[in-house]
């Protein structure tokens, strides 16, 4: 797992020197480059930084005020700072402060590698797993009653999180701009994940309050949700692309009801009429305000002697049944 | 509000329901209470054109590609039920036959009564 490192200095020339000295340990680390403390925060919600490199006087927000910011918002990050404005007294303030290493400038780019290569080292003491299902994985950390931390990618998406496990409990969970309930959610519904395992867990307040077996189902739950049912290209599809569906796609639409139902599927007629078109798009419109997606078929009840099933399109297509019909299996035929 | 929730408490709690609104025929969001979080403020879209569409429906099943919403007419207004595919929508019907006749008795008094504080 290529892990981030984020670089933060003012002086623009000096963050893409390290980059470009940096491109030889690109198998090891990647570098995210930030301009000023404000910008650090922004880069550390929307990516999974590994290490954090600051220098310490910049505008807007400088190094010991994004120092105290991270060790207070994702005190699992450790801290390197570069100055040029080295003092003893700074030194130390930057090491109580929670900092993990602390350079003054100048500095070989090859002393700072190591550097990170050795803080970065800590964060897969624990080892490393390639292609596991991390609910499973995680279920055993719970019974193991392990404290650690556990850095996860996903194969699929290769989106990153990482979660804090304190004796076996989960404290807290993070996955871009997610914290907490929800990125441990987010987290769980991944298949398959490399991970990397660091001992100990810098938190110590439970952010999560929730047991890992109802977060698991939760995120199994969510994700079976969000599956959209799987519809072939067929008879629907082709008269929703189409203006006009031709007489023999409705003929094709009928005869499927008719021969997966049989005679009692009361259907009386099929047609198209523009009639539907401006109240169909009202309703599609009301499922994408919940996002639903498109909308597939409707069934109306007027009271009428004929219900009315219809299919949007160009123009809608209109199903008229009898009342009494197998609703829900017509349903489900047209949308197979 | 609390006998609207104690009155949809059976369709709430079905496995997959998201939430369920009332609306009155002019568009007003009468009642409103979800599950799970949805998208949007729907306390603050104009239903007005939605509600106009349902015009003479007496009931809708919408099937859309990742969730359904099943529309009834009350006395009242309009009964709303957005749910996942998954859920029974026989179930929710059913829950709906029965729910139908406390809603015509929840209704507003019409009566003097409606003025003055009961003793």
């Amino acid at each position: 797992m290529i892990k981030n490192v984020l670089l933060v200095d003012d002086d623009s020339e000096m963050l893409h020197a390290l980059k470009e000295g940096f491109k030889k340990y690109q198998e090891s680390f990647a570098v995210v480059l930030a301009e000023d403390g404000l910008q650090a925060l922004e880069r550390l919600k929307s990516n999974l930084i590994s290490l954090v490199v600051t220098d310490l006087k910049m505008p807007h927000m400088d190094g010991f005020e994004l120092l105290a910011h991270i060790m207070v918002h994702y005190p699992d990050i450790p801290v390197i700072i570069i100055t040029g404005y080295s003092t003893p007294e700074m030194e130390q303030l930057a090491r109580e402060g929670g900092a993990v290493g602390y350079i003054a400038k100048p500095f070989l780019i090859e002393n700072l590698a190591r550097q990170i290569l050795t803080t970065l080292r800590k964060e897969s003491e624990g080892g490393t797993l390639h292609n596991v299902s991390s609910g499973m994985f995680l279920q055993l950390i719970e019974m193991e009653q392990k404290t650690c931390t556990i850095r996860l990618e996903d194969k699929t998406s290769h989106k990153k999180g990482i979660l804090f496990f304190n004796e076996g409990e989960l404290f807290d969970a993070r996955v871009n701009n997610m914290q907490g309930k929800a990125a441990a959610i987010e987290i769980f519904s991944w298949d398959a994940v490399n991970l990397s395992i660091q001992n100990g867990c810098a938190l110590k307040e439970n952010k999560i309050q929730s047991d890992l077996q109802a977060l698991i189902l939760e995120a199994m739950r969510q994700k079976d949700e969000d599956q959209p049912e799987e519809v072939p290209e067929g008879v629907m599809e082709q008269m929703e692309q189409g203006e006009e569906a031709p007489a023999d796609l409705l003929k094709k639409l009928k005869e499927r009801i008719e021969n997966q139902i049989g005679q009692q599927c009361g259907l009386e007629d099929l047609y198209q009429d523009e009639f539907w078109d401006n109240r169909v798009a009202q309703l599609s419109k009301t499922g994408e305000f919940f996002h639903f997606g498109r909308l597939m078929l409707a069934y109306i009840d007027k009271g009428d002697t004929n219900d009315y099933i219809l299919i949007p399109g160009g123009k809608t297509t209109v199903i008229t049944v009898d009342p009494k019909c197998p609703r829900d299996k017509i349903l489900r035929v047209i949308s197979e | 509000m609390t006998d609207m929730r104690k009155l949809f408490k059976d369709i709430l709690s079905t496995k997959g329901v998201k939430g369920i609104m009332l609306f009155s025929f002019s568009g007003d969001l009468i009642f409103k209470e979800f599950i799970s979080p949805v998208n949007g403020e729907p306390g603050q879209r104009d239903w007005r054109f939605f509600i106009e569409s349902l015009e003479d429906m007496r009931e809708t099943d919408l099937v859309f590609e990742k969730g359904r919403i099943y529309i009834r007419k009350t006395e009242m207004g309009y009964l709303v039920v957005l749910m996942a595919l998954f859920v029974p929508i026989a179930m929710i019907r059913l829950n709906c036959d029965i729910l139908l006749p406390a809603i015509r008795q929840s209704k507003p008094d019409r009566g003097f009564g409606r003025f003055f504080k009961k003793k």
